[in-house]
């Protein structure tokens, strides 16, 4: 039974991080429809920029604010320079925002060293408490906290408000939606810029939780988003949560139960999604 | 044939063709003409990828599969049985096979959906296949991987040059052909507005099912000859980075122009060549790949539909004011 | 006073080509204005120049009696200019609601009473509210951009060939429902189907070969043989 608890506060706790990565791909990739590969670069920028300051300044909620501040920052740069002249294309979005992503995942490297970094989460949020058996420890606590206060903030927006309407109809009429009294550039950069952020934002809570970054974890994290944004049925929240969630979840049980197939775990359950539910699972309509 | 109806740019390509066949009798070096086999495996493996994405507009993140089936398929065939010409032969039958079932299986699945799931299914499926090369250590010698011999015939880098020279010339005007004919043209219609060419009455699900298998077996095919020139296997020929390789060769060289595709694979090829080795000369050069993402965002802004796609245009915009 | 909307020699281009050479004409509050003309007379060309979509290159345009000119179309749209493109730019993944609620600026009493009458306009979106936009009937998508047009408290509605490919019955009910809305706001309309056009406009417009080359009362036109048979091919 212990196992079981600890197994699923595991799998909810990674599977709130990749969430938090998603989210922000939900706006870009789902709703804008930009195929971002540039989206890791922004999540270790996160991670570097917060643990940086974090280290420097001996506060884990500056960390956290540096690494959203210059998610906003990178996503205005990406936005206006690289993806605005290419919506709508996307061969020329993968080659574009790649090129980008390997600028930004070098230029860590000049920036902060090619060496791995080690992090550990603040005194407060460190250690454990022991509920009967089971060990619950307290920063995967605090990321789930996190990853459903996001989640509960983006869904009530989209649900009580048109941006959501707005964007996705922005990318199949810019010139309607225009006409209509929207100013659409301006919606599409601070959707971008949000999605950047969100970035951003779980590349530092990451940080945290692994215990060390280095600068390729971008591009593995990024398709672990992507997946996750297919099988939730492209760009809507829920989706993405329960996506992550299940893939986080079958992780933890996966790489305990059957440890040889754990490698597999991603691949396997997307394709099954694919197989037996090609809209994803919760899909718009 | 009247010879007078064979376009003129048939003529060029046939003579590039021609050039490939004389430069190993001028250049003999064993590295460089390994770098140019490369190109040839490379540029067969791009133009495979360019059926898809540029002649009907189908994103796939997992083309590598075909490659490391055919790849795969080979070395263990030439490990299991005599290594003979027939056994080559049954290597590209069996990696032809493997490729176009279960690119067969994947179209049917998803070629009905929008273009994302194509892309997710495939991108899924080459990570099972690499997954599966790391486990079934019995065959595939896991990441390891393994050695094996080849007949002699092949082992000479001068055969294996015109072999791959004679392939790449071969499926180019193959594939020409194929995308200049009616099939062809329908294959465009369907990446340019695919409603519009259902409603014409075409099985729209029919075409792309036909060219991802086209796409594979070729790739599958690519992938016999890579592995031939390397006689070595691990499971690196299933890694995601080759796909996005190949993505980029058949992107920068300019989609839907077959030629481009051939182009690119140069370009990135000689590009891996020399700029890593330019960490040698300057401390500055270890972070090469900054540069090299900078030429990608510098080639989409300066050659939005690749470099064959754009000096096409401006050669047609140029021709059109002259006569004006 | 000076005119409600108003094009002083107007030019415009599309790329490098010119399309518009001298566009002039005045709409007084509360008529329907129509532009008559034949297909690429730039009559298309002269709406999307007012709502700001192609780039005007010469002369001026004012609305209330302030330059639009150099402004952004979702400013011009702000300004409570509603736009009805030729090919209704319906957004075709949208539900009919959800295109309707993209559209609606605000949610108060006043928008929810336009949407009722709307509704009560035409059945045909209540019914198919949750329907995609695409798969509506050519005439249901019409009435879905009129009403979109609408819905908010627009001033002038711009509204290019509302009859265009649509079966006879469901023009008039199209033309039917422009006569409604003729009472709340003013209307500019492109129009091939002169029977149409001259049903419900006040005053006219010829464009010809971009420039604007005859004008008057609609019901003088009706009697001009001559004229409706030089820039219309009517006899």
């Amino acid at each position: 039974m212990d196992v079981l608890v600890s197994l699923a506060v595991n799998g909810l706790a990674t599977g709130m991080l990749i969430f938090l990565l998603a989210a922000g791909l939900t706006l870009i990739f789902g709703l804008m429809d930009v195929l971002n590969f540039a989206h890791g670069g922004l999540f270790i920028w996160g991670a570097y920029t917060g643990v940086w300051a974090y280290h420097m300044t001996d506060s884990f909620l500056l960390g956290i604010g540096t690494a959203i501040v210059i998610g906003l920052a990178l996503g205005l740069v990406t936005e206006r320079l690289i993806v605005r002249p290419v919506y709508g294309s996307h061969v020329q979005q993968i080659l574009i925002t790649l090129g980008f992503m390997l600028v930004l995942q070098e230029c860590i490297k000049v920036v902060f060293g090619p060496d791995q970094k080690v992090v550990s989460p603040p005194s407060y949020l460190e250690g454990s408490f022991v509920v009967g058996d089971i060990v619950f420890i307290n920063y995967r606590l605090f990321i789930i906290v996190i990853g459903l206060v996001i989640f509960f903030a983006f869904y009530y927006l989209f649900k009580k408000t048109r941006v959501g309407l707005i964007v996705r109809a922005g990318v199949m009429n810019k010139e309607m939606i225009q006409s209509l009294g929207i100013n659409i550039k301006l919606v599409f950069m601070l959707v971008f810029m949000v999605g950047a952020a969100l970035a951003a934002l779980s590349g530092m809570l990451h940080a945290a939780y692994s215990g060390v970054i280095y600068a390729e974890m971008g591009l593995e994290f990024s398709i672990l988003a992507f997946i996750v944004v297919v099988i939730g049925g492209m760009g809507n929240f829920k989706g993405s949560l329960f996506a992550a969630l299940l893939v986080g979840l079958t992780q933890a049980f996966m790489a305990y139960y059957v440890p040889a197939l754990s490698l597999a775990t991603n691949m396997l359950l997307m394709a099954i999604v694919l197989v037996f539910r090609p809209q994803g699972l919760f899909a718009l309509r | 044939m009247n010879l007078r109806t064979i376009e003129k740019s048939t003529w060029v390509y046939l003579a590039i063709a021609f050039l490939l066949f004389v430069v190993p009798f001028l250049v003999t070096g064993r590295s460089i003409q390994f770098l140019i086999i490369q190109i040839f495996v490379f540029g067969i493996f791009a133009m495979s990828y360019d059926l898809l994405l540029g002649y009907t507009g189908i994103i796939s993140f997992g083309h590598v599969m075909f490659f490391g089936v055919g790849a795969y398929s080979t070395a263990v065939l030439f490990d299991r049985f005599e290594p003979t010409i027939f056994t080559f032969g049954l290597a590209i039958l069996v990696s032809a096979i493997i490729a176009g079932v279960v690119s067969f299986i994947v179209g049917i699945l998803t070629l009905r959906l929008k273009s994302h799931f194509y892309a997710m299914l495939t991108l899924a499926l080459a990570g099972l296949f690499l997954v599966g090369a790391e486990k079934w250590r019995k065959v595939t010698g896991g990441s390891d991987g393994f050695t094996f011999g080849l007949p002699d015939m092949l082992r000479d880098s001068f055969t294996l040059y015109m072999l791959s020279a004679l392939s790449l010339v071969l499926l180019f005007f193959g594939l020409r052909r194929m995308t200049k004919s009616p099939f062809g043209k329908v294959l465009v219609a369907i990446r340019e507005n695919e409603s519009r060419t259902e409603s014409l009455g075409y099985q729209v699900l029919h075409y792309k099912v036909i060219v991802s298998v086209v796409s594979g077996v070729v790739a599958s095919y690519s992938g016999v000859l890579y592995i031939l020139s390397l006689r070595f296997v691990d499971t690196s020929v299933f890694a995601t980075d080759l796909t996005i390789d190949v993505l980029l060769m058949t992107i920068i060289g300019g989609v839907g122009t077959l030629i481009g595709p051939i182009i690119g694979a140069s370009l990135i090829e000689f590009a891996h060549h020399w700029l890593s080795d330019l960490s040698d000369v300057h401390w500055l050069f270890e972070r090469w790949i900054i540069l090299y993402g900078t030429i990608f965002i510098l080639i989409v802004v300066f050659f939005p539909k690749g470099i064959v796609g754009t000096l096409a245009d401006r050669y047609i915009r140029w021709r059109a004011r002259r006569t004006e | 006073m000076s005119d409600f909307l108003e094009l002083r020699h107007m030019k415009a281009n599309i790329e490098q080509y010119h399309i518009l050479h001298d566009i002039t004409f005045r709409v007084p509050k509360g008529e329907v204005t129509v532009l008559l003309g034949r297909n690429g007379a730039g009559k298309t060309t002269t709406l999307r120049s007012i709502m700001g979509l192609n780039p005007v290159v010469g002369g001026s345009l004012t609305f209330k009696g302030e330059s639009i000119r150099n402004l952004k179309p979702h400013q011009i749209a702000n300004k409570g200019i509603g736009y009805v493109p030729e090919d209704q730019g319906i957004f075709y993944d949208l539900t009919v609601g959800e295109n309707m609620r993209v559209a609606m600026k605000k949610e108060n009493g006043e928008t929810k009473a336009r949407m009722e009458w709307i509704l009560d306009l035409f059945p045909d979106l209540k019914k198919f509210w949750n329907k995609p936009g695409g798969q509506l009937s050519g005439g249901q998508k019409q009435m879905l951009a009129i009403s979109r047009a609408y819905v908010n408290d627009n001033e002038l509605l711009l509204i290019d060939e509302p009859s265009k490919g649509l079966a006879p019955i469901v023009v008039e009910k199209v033309m039917e429902s422009i006569h409604q809305m003729k009472e709340q706001t003013t209307i500019v309309l492109v129009e091939q189907n002169f029977m149409m056009a001259s049903g419900i406009g006040d005053r006219f417009y010829i464009i010809d070969d971009g420039q604007t080359v005859q004008s008057g009362q609609m019901n003088e036109l009706k009697q001009d043989g001559v004229l409706l048979q030089k820039y219309l091919g009517i006899s």
